[in-house]
């Protein structure tokens, strides 16, 4: 399993398009954290919303801000690049056929691949936050932050460096995590079709239909079930400061989907005639 | 002890409505070159890929070393193969490429045979260059060198010469003679049949997923129907020949007769010569591999879906 582990890391880590999404999550938070430094001489009214909004307090919150603003897509695009690609990838090189001529397991390499992406994922999810963190503390330092009430009806609150500093690492955990059903999605997909592109696109697909549906709210508790609807439940921690639970609830729904949707992926690909 | 490398018995695939092999039957043993021959769509990738466990067979069982084809099967390891083109990672090396596939299964390299692989490949320094710059008989040279690493006991070659241009098909070729040789057991499919002439000791001829025949190559060039011959008197030889129900289309053809054979043996004709005090000098079939396999095609589609042709006694 390792050396299947190695092999795939060494496959996906040494492409091309790795290192422009390595360059991409470097220079995309860099961006916002200058955009923030402009926006912040401007009037007070026009000081952005939510998380953007304090990001120019403290440079330990514009994680948690460009976090906000990559998870609803570019992430998602990215995770859903590395998962769909996984299998498919090989598939449509005609090397998979090769893979499997020896006596490798199937659901080995099955797992093997899912695991390389996951760890991919996480990668880029904390490769965006510390480009941001980086980025943040040179231009805005690092200081507690004080979230005002709203309309003087709620009560304001302090975030000291240390809360934040911590906060800022659950977020990353729980948006690296919250990809995860995007990641058995992308697996399964990925041994379905042997062309890459319609496996990436049908992952991506699938969770911005996730996204739109999720937003009718007239569809009530079906939207529960979507892989999207806690994924932002994390803001919470910087906006109210409390530790929603709908986090837990959220992890929950991730774990159901690499369940059964891995379950899904691996009874497939195990039958699967390889003709590519 | 039989010592049946590949046995494939009975067995069928269907992909949706077509039949792509039905009730298909053969073995290969120790030692043998054995031709996969047949049109297009006839079957052969797809009896390869249930012989090396790509694909199931919906009803049959192939075996590799007298144990049944699984996916992931422990006996893939005694076996090198090419499935239709050879293919790689196409951003790593020639040399990355082959270090990655030994290893992902848990070998080490220093069990790899790679120094007579990279002898085989031929590809000198080109084995450090991404595999997306090579051409295709060099990747299929690469695909030669990796089907080697493990000293594999059989190879499946399926159309190892497709796409590649003539000086590639000759360079792939004669690696192919090197290793059989070399005392490989092959089983090599391909529509070439000059290739499978060349290089094959028994082949088999597939049509609609079927078994048409099965044999030496000499036999199946031997079951056609034209039939070349040199005697001392040619004009007595002619003159009986045309006298023969067995016989028919008697010509002079350079130093000798040609004739088409109907129902009978060339011994027979050799009998006839022979009691009627006439020598024999030389007397073979005439028809080429290609003329066979034509002849057996238009045979088996005249003939329904019945196989049309009995085993040929190898």
């Amino acid at each position: 399993m390792i050396a299947l582990i190695r092999t795939e890391f060494t496959k996906a880590a040494s492409r091309t398009r790795s290192l422009v999404i390595a360059l991409l999550l470097i220079g995309l938070p860099t961006l916002i954290v200058v955009a923030i430094n402009a926006r912040q001489d401007r009037p007070r009214r026009d000081n952005g919303e939510g998380l953007f909004r304090l990001a120019s307090q403290s440079g330990l919150l514009v994680p948690a801000a460009v976090l906000s603003a990559t998870s609803g897509f570019l992430l998602i695009v990215i995770a859903g690049t590395l998962a769909g690609d996984s299998v498919a990838s090989d598939a449509s090189w005609g090397n998979l056929r090769y893979v499997l001529m020896r006596p490798v397991s199937r659901v080995r390499l099955l797992l093997s691949k899912a695991f390389v992406a996951g760890v991919l994922i996480w990668a880029a999810t904390i490769l965006v936050t510390l480009a941001a963190l980086v980025a943040g503390l040179i231009l805005f330092g690092a200081h507690d932050v004080t979230v005002p009430g709203i309309g003087g009806l709620v009560g304001g609150f302090n975030l000291s460096g240390g809360a934040l500093a911590l906060r800022v690492l659950i977020a990353t955990g729980y948006v690296a995590f919250g990809f995860s059903a995007l990641l058995a999605i992308g697996t399964l997909f990925s041994t379905i079709t042997d062309t890459a592109a319609s496996a990436i696109g049908a992952t991506v697909g699938v969770y911005i239909v996730s996204e739109i549906l999720d937003s009718i709210s007239q569809l009530g508790q079906v939207r529960y079930a979507f892989p999207t609807h806690y994924f932002d439940a994390w803001e919470t921690m910087f906006t109210d400061n409390t530790y929603s639970r709908e986090m837990v609830v959220g992890i929950v729904v991730q774990v159901a989907y690499v369940v059964v949707v891995g379950a899904a992926a691996v009874a497939l690909f195990n039958r699967k005639d390889i003709r590519s | 002890m039989s010592d049946v490398i590949v046995e494939v018995e009975g067995v069928s695939k269907r992909f949706g409505e077509v039949n792509a092999v039905d009730d298909f039957s053969f073995s290969v043993e120790r030692g043998q070159v054995y031709g996969l021959l047949g049109p297009n769509g006839a079957g052969k990738s797809t009896t390869l890929r249930m012989i090396m466990g790509l694909e199931r067979p919906n009803h049959g069982v192939a075996r590799l070393f007298g144990s049944p084809v699984t996916p992931s099967c422990s006996q893939l390891a005694r076996v090198g193969a090419i499935v239709e083109q050879a293919a790689f990672v196409p951003h790593l090396s020639g040399m990355r490429n082959l270090r990655l596939w030994w290893t992902a299964g848990g070998a080490h390299m220093r069990d790899a045979d790679l120094e007579h692989a990279l002898a085989i490949a031929d590809l000198g320094d080109a084995i450090h260059r991404k595999v997306k710059t090579y051409s295709q008989g060099m990747k299929q040279r690469l695909g030669f060198a990796r089907l080697l690493l493990g000293r594999p006991e059989l190879l499946v070659l399926d159309e190892p010469t497709n796409g590649l241009d003539p000086g590639e098909i000759r360079e792939i070729r004669e690696l192919i003679g090197r290793l059989t040789h070399q005392g490989a057991t092959v089983l090599l499919s391909s529509h070439h049949l000059s290739e499978v002439e060349q290089v094959c000791s028994h082949a088999l001829v597939m049509n609609h997923g079927r078994l048409v025949t099965s044999g030496t190559v000499s036999d199946l060039v031997g079951t056609t129907k034209s039939v070349y011959i040199e005697v001392d008197d040619r004009a007595a030889a002619h003159a009986l020949l045309s006298r023969m129900p067995i016989v028919s289309n008697v010509q002079s053809q350079g130093d000798g007769l040609v004739m088409v054979m109907g129902d009978g043996r060339r011994s027979d004709v050799a009998d006839a010569l022979f009691h009627a005090g006439i020598r024999v000098e030389t007397l073979m079939a005439t028809q080429r591999l290609e003329d066979a396999f034509l002849d057996l095609l238009a045979a088996g589609d005249g003939a329904g879906d019945e196989p049309v042709a009995a085993q040929v006694p190898s």
